[in-house]
């Protein structure tokens, strides 16, 4: 992806825009810690003038004077007080930033998975899940880091302008002098960050390169492996890693020259000023407040270059957050309620196309089923069969025609209202980290009786009750413990506990053992579960059940009809469904 | 586990593998002290002109003053100087010996069997290569540099008060000494929340990214209220603690703030009652503040650096575990050269077990002859896979031996094993780039002529053509441009452009239609016609055309001999077979 190049004004105008927005969310937390840096900016101006009055009244007399130390208690007492001062501003600094900033990643982070729970399938399916997963963690936390350092900057600000006014109090040349001190460094600090910025960028794609060949390296390490190419992918990963040392060497020698020069300036301003102070006849008390001051200050200013490096960052980070908000694919829906009736429903598909891509996957598609009615679906890879069964679960919409149930257009439901009477199941089963129970329910109301006989039905009361706490059992991440089979028939009871009145089957159950597919299906049929069912499958047990198929290929139906028709009339489906068959029967007789 | 865990042990471990981590570096170090020399500068001059001049009663002498300005203006430019060069031959040896680690570690893992063994562990594995190194790169580049400066002004500063007057420097000493003790004990309380913090961001992006994968799920079942209130309740438990955390670390290094300002008050208040006694100056007094200043700024970013230290060190000892870690299959010190032709293979007694100790494996005696084409089946986790990968050495049995050609496949050189004998993986994996390049994986210098000849020989040339950009179509992030079925096509001629001696295949068309993958079952026979072939075959009208079936159950060889015999015995494979016969019965 190519992005457009920053400029500092670029940043600063896109920057402040951001800010703002993020400051609109949280006014108070944003106003509260501001005032807390404001405090502190105050006492280490405060602290300054102590010392100097301090070496004013105290320290000269006593030491130099051989005076009485009559102030000396007042002296303490004032100093350990401007410190409280300034622990208080710096409590209320950080705390509030610290709100600012949690409370503005919690509610992006929310906004973030509400818009895209909005957004259509068809855009999901363009993203890539890694991509969108960073966006909501380590993009989301990149595009606020700005308001982090923030207030702390915003008291820098203040205390810039106070040290220039106290300065100037003293001494109107030490102020000319301080001012074009502090606005060299300034702009040595903004340069050299916004020079090492645009830099650190190069870097990080650098990093993003080595670790995503390491990432698909490591995956793919059983190939690597077997064809012995190790020494050419540790080849290919070295060199990544030199240029990522390379670019690493470029910024950070960049970084350190400014780092010395920040370091520098403030101590070459102070003996400045130290010169022109004498020079004026400025009071030893005066000039001990200047050098304090300027030394306090030495660290504070580094942190303005370090706020145009965050805004950058942030704005970069941002960048990928609104893309995601800015998607605007929405699902449009109805407002039809489900119907309260049970039983299964008819299915009607008029001139049903669809295209992916500018591809066309589906096109001219006419379906009529009637009410519990098992359809299987068949065709070769990729002819378009799995875009069918999405389709019928308006997971996606058709580009063309449409698809109603029961005389109802998909389009016309109410949001959450569909799923009440249909019911999806795709050869992935998705297993949250959960109990069985919840994985079947997912946390709507069911009876455990519900939840068991709905394991019953497909097929997967038995290993349940094997597992130590039945189905009380936490699955784990992805439920990695259980086997392909398993898997397939949770998700499928996860479906059938909601009784639907329209179940659809993607290769639902590719990995469970023949004999048990054909169980499954054969208890779907019953009377339990009067519903109308679409099956997607090329294994020729579970297509014989079916009363009705339909043959798809080349992005269209050729068949519409009886199984044992279409092995008659269809050459393509007969191939297609015999391919084991005939290669059994032309074995046996070869032998 | 290593028991490596004091840092200099860690430390010497990686020069030992990184040499040009620890070049020059005492030389780096002085210079970064003298650098630093700098920031000691100004309370000795301030000093120097306070005394000298300003408060001289004989009044102020301009000459004076320039002539120290001069001075002082010259040890920081000295020191601009010796800061840059030292800072920047760390970033070079540290960078340099960074990457030299990062490829090390790589090539190590890329060695041993875990990735494909254990492949739970390739998420950590990738850590130690990236976020590990990373840490460490940043230690040095960041916390390093700081600690270097740091350490270096706390010397310096202390030397300087030591040097004006030594009974008021230890009251310094012993204050900042509190301070840091405060500092540190803060921050080891800390630390506690800072894990209680961990955990609920650990969990909250549990919760999020499985509510973002599982869109599909929440948009079919309609669960989008529960889903948000879920990922809300996780996201609002994490600010709270977060926020809690940042309130009471807040809270806590305020009062190392006032500390600062205590011990400020009580140096000005010792100084003034000492000084008058032993004659000392007000300058001198101005500067001790100063210099106190400089101690307690450096000694913040020590403790800071101290967290990232510990960080920096567990991941390099995670990254010397890595490198400490077996290389399981090795290529042979003496090794013997294959024959020419054909391969037979032979399992000995062979048994195998996984590091938890459950046996996949149980004496395994099976002799494959040159040019037969074997099956073998079995229900999952029989142990079909793990004789394949033992079959080509993908790894070494516990016991028993295994022969390639008649020899020891522990002593055949691995570069040579490889090229004589493919294996087809499940998976079919592709790599980020075009259909062409995936091939060449198999035969780097194949053409594009040689590789169109490979699709064709297959019958896959037809299919080749119908992409959009035929061989140079890019096959995407993990092939995932194509079907798995077609992933596994692309798989298949990557394994025979190598025209291998012996093929192979572990289930390697279970995802094509069955059509094609009768077709192919057709064209890979013809096309090892006369080399031997090995296939774990799933769909069982493989094993009907093997001349030889082995059949895998619970880890052990328990049936062989031809689909035919086989399928008349009462036995595993009769059972296999009949399954798969209804499942195939279109009639």
């Amino acid at each position: 992806m190519s992005e457009p190049k920053l400029t500092p004004w670029a940043v600063l105008r896109d920057g402040s825009r951001l800010i703002g927005r993020f400051i609109k969310m949280h006014p108070l937390a944003f106003a509260i810690a501001v005032a807390g840096s404001s405090l502190y900016a105050g006492s280490i101006i405060l602290a300054s003038s102590v010392i100097g009055w301090v070496t004013e009244n105290v320290l000269v007399p006593v030491l130099d004077e051989g005076e009485e130390p009559h102030l000396l208690l007042a002296a303490a007492l004032v100093i350990v007080g401007v410190a409280i001062a300034k622990a208080f501003g710096i409590v209320v600094r950080r705390t509030g930033a610290a709100y600012l900033s949690g409370a503005t990643r919690r509610d992006i982070r929310n906004r973030l998975l509400d818009h895209q729970l909005g957004l259509k399938m068809s855009w999901f399916n363009r993203q890539a899940i890694g991509d969108l997963l960073a966006v909501a963690d380590a993009d989301t936390d990149q595009g606020t880091g700005v308001l982090g350092p923030l207030p702390y900057a915003t008291g820098v600000s203040l205390l810039l302008i106070g040290t220039v006014v106290l300065i100037t109090a003293i001494d109107p040349w030490l102020g000319v002098g301080a001012v074009i001190g502090l606005a060299v460094a300034v702009a040595v600090d903004v340069h050299g960050s916004w020079l090492t910025f645009g830099m650190w960028e190069d870097v990080q794609a650098e990093r993003g390169k080595v670790s995503s060949i390491a990432h698909e390296t490591f995956d793919g390490a059983l190939t690597v492996k077997a064809l012995g190419r190790e020494p050419y992918v540790t080849e290919k990963f070295g060199m990544a890693s030199d240029v990522l040392r390379d670019r690493l060497i470029e910024v950070q020698s960049t970084w350190t020259k400014y780092q010395v020069i920040m370091r520098a300036l403030p101590q070459v301003l102070i003996i400045l000023l130290l010169i022109v102070g004498a020079a004026r006849g400025v009071s030893a008390g005066d000039l001990v407040t200047v050098t304090y001051l300027l030394t306090l200050l030495a660290f504070p200013i580094q942190l303005i270059g370090f706020v145009l490096w965050d805004l950058a960052g942030s704005l970069a980070g941002w960048r990928r957050v609104q893309e995601v908000l800015d998607a605007d694919d929405f699902v449009s829906w109805g407002d039809l309620p489900a119907s309260p009736d049970s039983g299964a429903v008819p299915v009607m598909g008029q001139t049903v196309g669809f295209t992916y891509e500018a591809e066309p996957v589906l096109s001219d598609l006419d379906l009529d089923l009637k009410a519990g009615t098992t359809l299987a679906v068949v065709g070769p890879t990729a002819s378009g069969k799995s875009t069918l069964g999405l389709l019928l679960a308006r997971l996606w919409d058709p580009d063309s025609g449409s698809i109603r149930l029961a005389g109802r257009d998909l389009r016309q439901f109410a949001r959450s209202e569909l799923p009440k009477e249909v019911a999806y199941v795709s050869q992935t089963a998705f297993l949250f980290d959960a109990t069985v129970r919840e994985n079947v329910t997912l946390d709507a109301n069911y009876s455990d009786e519900e939840v068991a006989t709905a394991l019953r039905l497909a097929h997967a009361d038995q290993f349940v009750s094997e597992l130590p706490d039945g189905f009380y059992t936490e699955l784990g991440e992805r439920g990695t413990t259980l086997s392909g089979g398993q898997r397939q028939r949770l998700a499928l009871a996860r479906a059938l506990i909601r009784k639907p009145r329209l179940l659809i089957l993607d290769d639902a159950t590719s990995a469970v053992d023949p004999s048990v597919e054909a169980e499954i299906l054969r208890s779907l049929k019953s009377a339990a579960l009067p519903s109308t069912i679409v099956v997607v499958a090329y294994r020729p047990s579970s297509i014989r059940l079916a009363d009705e198929v339909v043959y798809i290929d080349k992005k269209r139906i050729l068949a519409h009809g009886i199984h044992d028709e279409l092995i008659e009339t269809e050459p393509g489906y007969a191939r297609l469904v015999q391919a084991y068959e005939e290669e059994a029967r032309r074995l046996q007789e070869a032998s | 586990m290593i028991e490596n865990t004091n840092a200099a042990g860690l430390i010497r471990r990686a020069l030992l593998e990184a040499p040009s981590l620890g070049e020059g570096l005492r030389v780096t170090l002085l210079l970064a002290m003298a650098g630093q020399a700098v920031t000691v500068v100004t309370p000795i001059v301030l000093q120097m002109i306070l005394d000298g001049e300003i408060l001289d009663p004989a009044g102020v002498d301009m000459n004076g003053v320039l002539r120290m300005s001069a001075v002082a203006l010259a040890a920081v430019v000295v020191g601009v100087v010796v800061g840059r060069i030292s800072l920047l031959r760390l970033v070079r040896t540290s960078s340099t010996g960074l990457s030299d680690l990062r490829i090390k570690t790589f090539d190590h893992i890329m060695r041993q069997t875990v990735l494909h063994v254990q492949s739970d562990r390739r998420g950590n594995l990738l850590s130690r290569v990236t976020s590990d190194i990373t840490t460490l790169q940043e230690f040095m580049e960041w916390g390093g540099v700081g600690m270097i400066i740091a350490s270096s002004q706390v010397l310096l500063a202390t030397a300087v008060m030591m040097f004006y007057e030594w009974r008021l420097a230890l009251i310094a000493l012993v204050g900042v000494l509190i301070y840091l003790f405060m500092m540190r004990w803060f921050q080891t309380i800390l630390a506690r929340n800072y894990d209680a913090v961990r955990e609920e961001v650990g969990a909250s992006l549990g919760v999020l990214s499985e509510s973002i994968t599982a869109i599909p799920i929440v948009r079919a079942y309609g669960t989008e209220e529960s889903t948000k209130a879920k990922v809300a309740e996780a996201l609002e438990q994490r600010f709270q603690v977060e926020y809690k955390t940042a309130r009471f670390g807040n809270i806590l290094f305020s009062t190392a703030e006032i500390f600062a300002g205590v011990l400020t008050a009580v140096l000005v208040v010792a100084g003034v009652l000492i000084g008058a006694r032993l004659g000392m100056s007000a300058g001198t007094l101005v500067a001790f503040l100063l210099l106190t200043n400089l101690l307690i700024e450096p000694l913040q970013i020590l403790v800071e650096t101290l967290e990232f230290a510990q960080s920096a060190a567990s991941g390099l000892r995670r990254v010397v575990e890595v490198l400490d870690g077996e290389i399981e299959v090795r290529d042979p010190d003496d090794a013997e050269p294959l024959r020419p032709g054909g391969l037979s293979a032979s399992f000995e007694h062979v048994s195998y077990s996984y590091t938890g100790g459950e046996a996949v494996l149980t004496d395994i005696t099976v002799d494959i002859p040159v040019g037969s084409r074997v099956a073998v089946v079995g229900e999952t986790g029989s142990g079909k896979t793990t004789f394949a990968k033992l079959l080509v050495r993908l790894m070494d049995p516990d016991s028993g031996t295994i022969r390639i050609g008649g020899v020891p496949a522990r002593k055949i050189r691995l570069a040579e094993l490889r090229e004589r004998v493919a294996f087809v993986p499940q998976e079919g994996f592709l790599f980020d780039d075009t259909i062409a390049n995936n091939v060449r994986y198999g035969a780097i210098d194949a053409d594009d002529a040689e590789i169109w000849t490979a699709f064709h020989e297959l019958g896959l040339g037809e299919w080749v053509q119908g992409l959009p950009d035929g061989l140079q179509t890019q096959a995407g992030e993990r092939g995932g441009n194509l079907s798995a079925g077609e992933r596994q096509l692309v798989a298949l001629v990557r394994a025979w452009i190598g025209s291998p001696d012996l093929l192979v295949l572990d289930e390697a068309t279970s995802a094509v239609d069955p059509a094609l993958d009768v077709a192919l079952r057709h064209a890979i026979d013809k096309l090892t016609e006369g080399r031997t072939s090995v296939t774990i075959a799933h769909r069982l009208s493989t094993a009907q055309s093997a001349d030889e079936v082995l059949v895998f159950d619970q880890g052990h060889l328990v049936e062989r001999g031809q689909h035919r015999d086989l399928v008349v015995c009462d036995g595993v494979y009769a059972a296999l077979y009949a399954d798969w016969a209804a499942g195939t019965k279109s009639v």
